[in-house]
């Protein structure tokens, strides 16, 4: 239905001596949500890491396998990194707004990735990443005040505006709500199911509902080792392994 | 006499911590479980009462009386010299004890005999006072401690009461330094200021800086104690030296928390601590011996004329010397800055360069200030550096190849010079007072503005 | 526009814009990585030349020279060896080694060959064995710091020169007449030549700074008027007569330096040239390509020509007026060295000694005796208190404003400039307890202040780095606060703890400052042997030493520093060891 955005195959990830990943395969839909689940410590937010190589920042982390975003390997040695965030975007789990303003904060990956070619190009790249993360009518009064002096679910969203402002092609959100309160994970919840028009949206969640509302797949991971991947409505009505059916009608987990 | 009498007043409190603890024993009746309190506490509660009231009587007696015996003494002295200043009878005062110690005196005449007899005779007097007080004192301290030793008596409790209160002696002693010095500050301060009239106009700003000129006619001539040429040349040693150490301590810094990899920092952090142990009058003598010539040198070569003692050699080893302070303390608030923010930065696909300028190193600032401002308050109130390397003269200039002089410098010169201390003490505790506020100020925006940063971030 | 971002589609390699941009950013990261390379390694430069300069001028305080002479003294009967004149015998010694000195000056150099601490060591070991004394013996006196310095090389050293002809001398009243047969002096004639187009390059340099003067004073005489116009224009004319003389001494130079004939005369500022024949020295003042005028040292010629092959031609190239050792005197040290009468041993006077205002006589023991007796008496003090008003503030304090005051107190106390507690020393210890000055009692107790604060912080953190869980198991069993405080609380911090005091004594150790306010900058020589004698300490007897004007003064200051460093850190590598061994990680 979909073409495929990212590919993976025989994904292997070690911290240290530690197999965290264990030779996952999966490949992820475009302009659809994709939802990551599991116990904690299964490896999701690590494998979520890897497409667009946030763990290079860490020095005793090794990754092997084949990543690919749109055919193309994104661990090639002559691939940057640095570009490479730029089409994939991150959230964090603990909303991580700058210490600057609210209009610096989603400027920042725009100016340095140099996109915007005056002030007033800028100026409309910010407003439109606030109103797609829902976050302009909050804030437009406002777009001097430090980022910082939002509340938990405004200052998620600015990150997301941030992360969005790059244009990127996909938007990988690690238990974004995770630190919010209902009220603002709804909000967060009904602001991905908008970014998915534009973005493949790939979401690393501890909950269950939260999978099913949000995504049209989903992929469980258990022990470093995907278990089953394929569609949300089949993972959590009909699932085929033994170990997503467990988790799903909570007897681990 | 009075250290043996210490040791005198201790035996005592072991004494009665023997007594009391036996009178508990016998109290308990040979169940120890009758005793509210263990014996050991019941002799504990008497010790610290015999030796602490014993101690404390016999220090302030011998201290008090000795300061009644000197204003007796120089009231009789000012009856026998009243054309001479209070300076003379300081002297003669000194000379009359070394006289009754057996001591050598300057001199000897018939006043400083008589007041040495009647010292000798007044001293002895304050000596077995003193001593037969403090003994009686602690005696009696113990006497009535001990009639509280029983069953019902909650030793413990009162004795922890004692031990929380020397504790919280122990903590105010800071309180009492900072007092110590303030007072000991102003008081010679003061004296300056009204010598002067009060012209602290021109204490701040005049230009020509000679205080002991007019001296031995016993007036200080208002002209002569501009102290601005050695604010001026502290500023510019002080700034020379930050131009140093806070771009190199401020890029090893970056360096160190972002960049290097282990091994790197297995080298560096030792050559910074190292510079960091080196007492600053090690810094001083390489800074004389051997930055200064070469920086003449080095000038001479390329046709400048530079002082033997030029306020860039002092500045620049100063320099080296802030360098590790700043570089730990801004490595300190960097690695505070949480790593959740530069995540936040990769993840937009910023270079590691573009996240610490732009990310780290703003959200740092605070933090980085303050460094500087302690590297400030450092640079400004260290001595050994500039009395060994930079000059001696106060000229007012702002050339760094030119030899400037320092508060600091000047504080010294006046105590170790040759004029009799309590002239050269009026200008000298001025200068420290003038130095000691400037370093308050910095001390204290800069902790308050980290506390603001740390506060941010925990 | 967002959606009108020019990128290649599909492609994770970006456009060929933002390539080019791309590489400009990673330079950017070069860049800053070069900048933090680039400070860490001007660090490291720095402490590698301050220990460089150190070590290297420390070594040549590790050995000291003795210089064996023949003694008479003539009589071993104690009573009147008490009373001898050693003084005059030792300075008979010399005499008789080198009798040729004459003149006043001759005899005051060659006096100076000898330590003026030498005499006591003769009457020592003379009084301690009066047998010795019945008949001329040898004995070692220790070498002046001069004499030690040239024999160490620090005062140039003489070179052995190629030579090829036969030299035929002719002595004229001391005076005496050089001519070799060969073209040998060619070399060293150039390079005096060279040496006087440098001065003349000097004088030049000096003129061309007063026609500066000379055409800034006539500008503003133009356009001045009255007084003013005629001072300045005094000036420029007094400056362009100066102008005038320093070129022609130039051009003189210069000429001399041209012309091919003729001799030049040596001053002191040129490198010194020698002619040994046997015992014979000629101290060279005049010299052409082949042949020179002179003066005699040393043993004087039993005949009054010489012609041979037979002789040696020497040059010092440090010049005479820029070492303390004079020519005369490196002859006599070079005779002496040739008959085996000097010989090195290791200074273990240094180690040993007082102070002494004879160099070569100076060691650092009573330094060392005066720190430990401070460091003694602020150990004493500050530990104690530190640690208790570090439980104090962790266990007890209430949070109250007191408690924040304190607080606030130590952090400011910990950055207040040592100096200013110098002050504090002056006026409280010496001023209002009346302790004598220079006595380490006083600096014992303005260094305990001084560190105080350092030993409350670290001691706090120590103590706060106990685990609750700890706390919470001992009040658990019915102890006190205070018996938690003592029995469990403070056993764990205590590896901490001393990790911070051991590195605020060595702070205290190295602190100078303070000191110099309450007199331990005192001459003193004799070792302290209590609290409250004069004493002074070792980083305070290095700045005293430092002002010395002799080189060798230098040498013993860099040693002493080299003391001290390794008191440092032996007392940091005890401190590390303490928190690597000891240290428990909660």
């Amino acid at each position: 239905m979909f073409e495929t955005k990212f590919s993976a195959k025989d994904v292997d990830v070690f911290y240290g001596t530690n197999h965290a990943i264990k030779k996952v395969s999966v490949e992820i839909p475009d302009k659809t949500v994709t939802a990551f689940i599991g116990p904690s410590g299964c490896g999701k937010s690590t494998f979520l890491r890897c497409l667009n190589r946030m763990n290079d920042t860490i020095a005793v982390c090794k990754v092997s396998g084949d990543i690919r975003l749109d055919g193309e390997d994104i661990y090639a040695g002559d691939v940057d990194p640095v570009q490479l965030r730029a089409k994939v975007g991150i959230v964090f789990q603990k909303p991580n707004p700058f210490p600057k303003s609210i209009y610096d904060n989603v400027a920042y990956g725009p100016r340095i990735h140099g996109l915007t070619a005056s002030k007033a190009e800028l100026d409309d790249v910010v407003e439109k990443s606030l109103r797609r993360a829902a976050l302009w009518n909050e804030s437009k009064d406002r777009l001097t005040a430090p980022g910082t002096s939002l509340s938990g679910g405004q200052q998620q969203r600015l990150c997301i505006a941030r992360a969005i402002a790059t244009s990127p092609e996909v938007l990988l959100m690690d238990e974004p709500c995770s630190a919010l309160d209902p009220i603002a994970t709804a909000q967060i919840e009904d602001l991905i199911a908008e970014l998915r028009a534009n973005f493949s949206v790939i979401i690393v969640t501890h909950s269950m509902q939260q999978a099913a509302r949000v995504s049209q797949k989903t992929a469980f991971f258990h022990l470093g080792i995907l278990v089953e991947h394929g569609d949300t409505t089949k993972i959590f009505t009909n699932p085929s392994d033994q170990r997503t059916q467990d988790y799903i009608t909570g007897r681990f987990g | 006499m009075i250290s043996m009498t210490a040791l005198v007043i201790a035996g005592l409190s072991v004494l009665f911590f023997i007594l009391a603890q036996s009178r508990a024993l016998a109290a308990a009746n040979g169940r120890l479980g009758n005793l509210h309190s263990r014996p050991s506490y019941h002799g504990a509660y008497v010790f610290l009462w015999v030796i602490l009231i014993g101690l404390s009587v016999l220090i302030a007696l011998s201290l008090i009386w000795g300061w009644i015996i000197d204003k007796a003494l120089m009231s009789q002295i000012a009856v026998g010299l009243a054309d001479k200043a209070s300076i003379e009878g300081n002297l003669v005062l000194s000379d009359a004890k070394a006289i009754a110690n057996g001591g050598t005196p300057s001199t000897i005449d018939a006043l400083r005999q008589q007041v040495g007899l009647r010292f000798a005779s007044m001293d002895g007097f304050r000596i077995w006072g003193s001593v037969a007080f403090a003994i009686g004192a602690s005696c009696a301290a113990g006497f009535v401690t001990l009639r509280r030793v029983g069953v019902d008596f909650r030793a413990r409790n009162r004795t922890e009461r004692i031990i929380e209160t020397i504790l919280w002696c122990c903590a105010a002693v800071a309180v009492l330094t900072t007092i110590g010095i303030l007072l000991s500050l102003i008081f010679e301060t003061l004296i300056f200021m009204s010598n002067i009239g009060w012209r602290i106009d021109k204490f701040l700003l005049g230009t020509t800086w000679s205080p002991l000129s007019g001296v031995q006619d016993g007036v200080i001539d208002v002209e002569k104690i501009g102290a601005l040429p050695l604010f001026v040349g502290t500023l510019l040693i002080t700034a020379i030296a930050m131009l140093v150490a806070v771009p190199i301590g401020l890029f090893a810094a970056i360096y160190l928390s972002d960049f290097a990899d282990a091994r790197v920092r297995t080298v560096a952090k030792p050559v910074l601590e190292i510079l960091a142990g080196i007492p600053t009058v090690v810094y001083g003598f390489f800074a004389a011996i051997t930055v200064a010539p070469f920086i003449r040198q080095a000038g001479e070569a390329m046709g400048l004329s530079v002082a033997s003692e030029s306020a860039l050699a002092a500045g620049v080893v100063m320099g080296i010397m802030i360098i590790p302070f700043i570089s730990s303390l801004s490595d300190d608030v960097i690695n505070a800055v949480p790593q959740s923010l530069r995540d936040g930065s990769y993840g937009l696909g910023a270079t590691k360069a573009e996240t610490i300028r732009q990310v780290v190193l703003p959200a740092a600032l605070p933090g980085i200030v303050s460094a500087v401002l302690l590297g400030v308050s450092r640079a400004v109130g260290e001595t050994m550096i500039v009395v060994m390397a930079a000059g001696q003269g106060a000229n007012l200039s702002v050339n760094p190849f030119a030899a400037v002089t320092t508060v600091t410098v000047q504080i010294v010169m006046l105590i170790t010079g040759d004029t009799e201390a309590s002239v050269a003490a009026g200008p000298a505790f001025t200068l420290g007072f003038t130095l000691f506020c400037v370093t308050l100020i910095l001390n204290i925006i800069a902790l308050r503005v980290v506390r603001k940063f740390r506060e941010a971030y925990d | 526009m967002i959606e009108n971002q020019p990128r290649a589609a599909n492609s994770i390699h970006g456009s060929v814009v933002s390539n080019a941009r791309l590489k400009r950013r990673h330079a950017a990261e070069t860049r800053l990585k070069a900048y933090g390379i680039l400070a860490l390694t001007l660090a490291g430069l720095a402490l590698v030349a301050l220990l460089w300069s150190v070590f290297g001028k420390a070594s040549l305080a590790l050995s000291e020279h003795y210089v064996t002479l023949p003694v008479s003294v003539e009589t071993g009967d104690s009573a009147l060896l008490a009373k001898a004149d050693f003084e005059a015998i030792t300075k008979d010694s010399i005499a008789a080694r080198f009798p040729e000195a004459s003149s006043r000056e001759d005899r005051k150099q060659r006096a100076e060959l000898v330590s003026g601490g030498a005499v006591f060591a003769l009457r020592d070991a003379v009084l301690a064995q009066p047998t010795l004394a019945l008949a001329p013996f040898e004995h070692a006196f220790l070498a002046s710091d001069t004499v030690d310095l040239y024999l160490k090389g620090e005062s140039g050293a003489l070179a052995d020169q190629a030579k090829a002809g036969d030299l035929t001398v002719t002595v004229d009243a001391g005076e005496v007449e050089f001519v070799s047969s060969q073209s040998d002096f060619t070399a060293i004639l150039a390079l005096v030549r060279t040496d006087l187009v440098d001065q003349a390059k000097k004088l030049r340099d000096k003129a061309q700074l007063q026609d500066n003067g000379v055409v800034e004073y006539t500008r503003r005489a133009e356009t001045e008027t009255g007084e003013k116009k005629t001072k300045d224009s005094d000036e420029a004319a007094k400056r362009a007569g100066k102008r005038d003389a320093l070129l022609a001494e130039a051009l003189d130079l210069e000429q001399r330096a041209a012309s091919p004939e003729g001799r030049e005369k040596l001053t002191d500022e040129m490198p010194s040239l020698l002619i040994k024949l046997g015992e014979t020295w000629i101290k060279v003042g005049e010299i052409g390509s082949a042949a020179g005028k002179g003066e005699i040292v040393g043993a004087i010629p039993h005949q009054s020509a010489y012609s041979g092959k037979d002789w040696q031609f020497m040059v010092n190239p440090t010049p005479e007026a820029s070492r303390k050792i004079t020519d005369k005197q490196t002859i006599w040290i070079e005779t002496l060295r040739q008959s085996g009468d000097i010989e090195s041993k290791f200074n273990w006077r240094f180690f040993t000694a007082g102070d002494s205002r004879e160099p070569e006589l100076a060691g650092i023991w009573g330094a060392a005796v005066g720190s430990f007796w401070t460091m003694l008496v602020t150990l004493l003090l500050a530990f104690p208190t530190g640690v208790l008003a570090a439980i104090y503030l962790e266990e007890f304090a209430p949070k109250n404003r007191m408690t924040d005051f304190i607080e606030v107190n130590i952090n400011n106390l910990a950055a207040v400039p040592s100096i200013v507690f110098g002050l504090l020393g002056l006026a409280f210890c010496l001023g209002f307890l009346g302790i004598p000055r220079s006595a380490p009692l006083a600096g014992g107790i303005v260094l305990a202040l001084m560190t105080l604060p350092t030993i409350i912080i670290t001691s706090r953190t120590s103590v706060r780095a106990v685990p609750p869980s700890i706390r919470d198991a001992a009040l658990g069993v019915g102890a006190s606060k205070l018996q938690t405080s003592f029995h469990h609380v403070l056993p764990l911090a205590m590896p901490g703890i001393l990790t911070g005091v051991i590195i605020g004594m060595a702070r205290a150790l190295g602190e100078t400052a303070p000191l110099i306010m309450i007199g331990m900058v005192a001459f003193i020589v004799d070792i302290p042997r209590g609290i409250t004698d004069s004493a002074t300490v070792l980083p305070v007897q290095i700045y005293r030493w430092s002002d010395f004007p002799e080189r060798a003064f230098e040498a013993r200051t860099a040693a002493a520093i080299c003391v001290l460093l390794v008191f440092l850190i032996a007392m940091n590598a005890v401190a590390v060891f303490l928190r690597n061994r000891f240290e428990r990680r909660w």
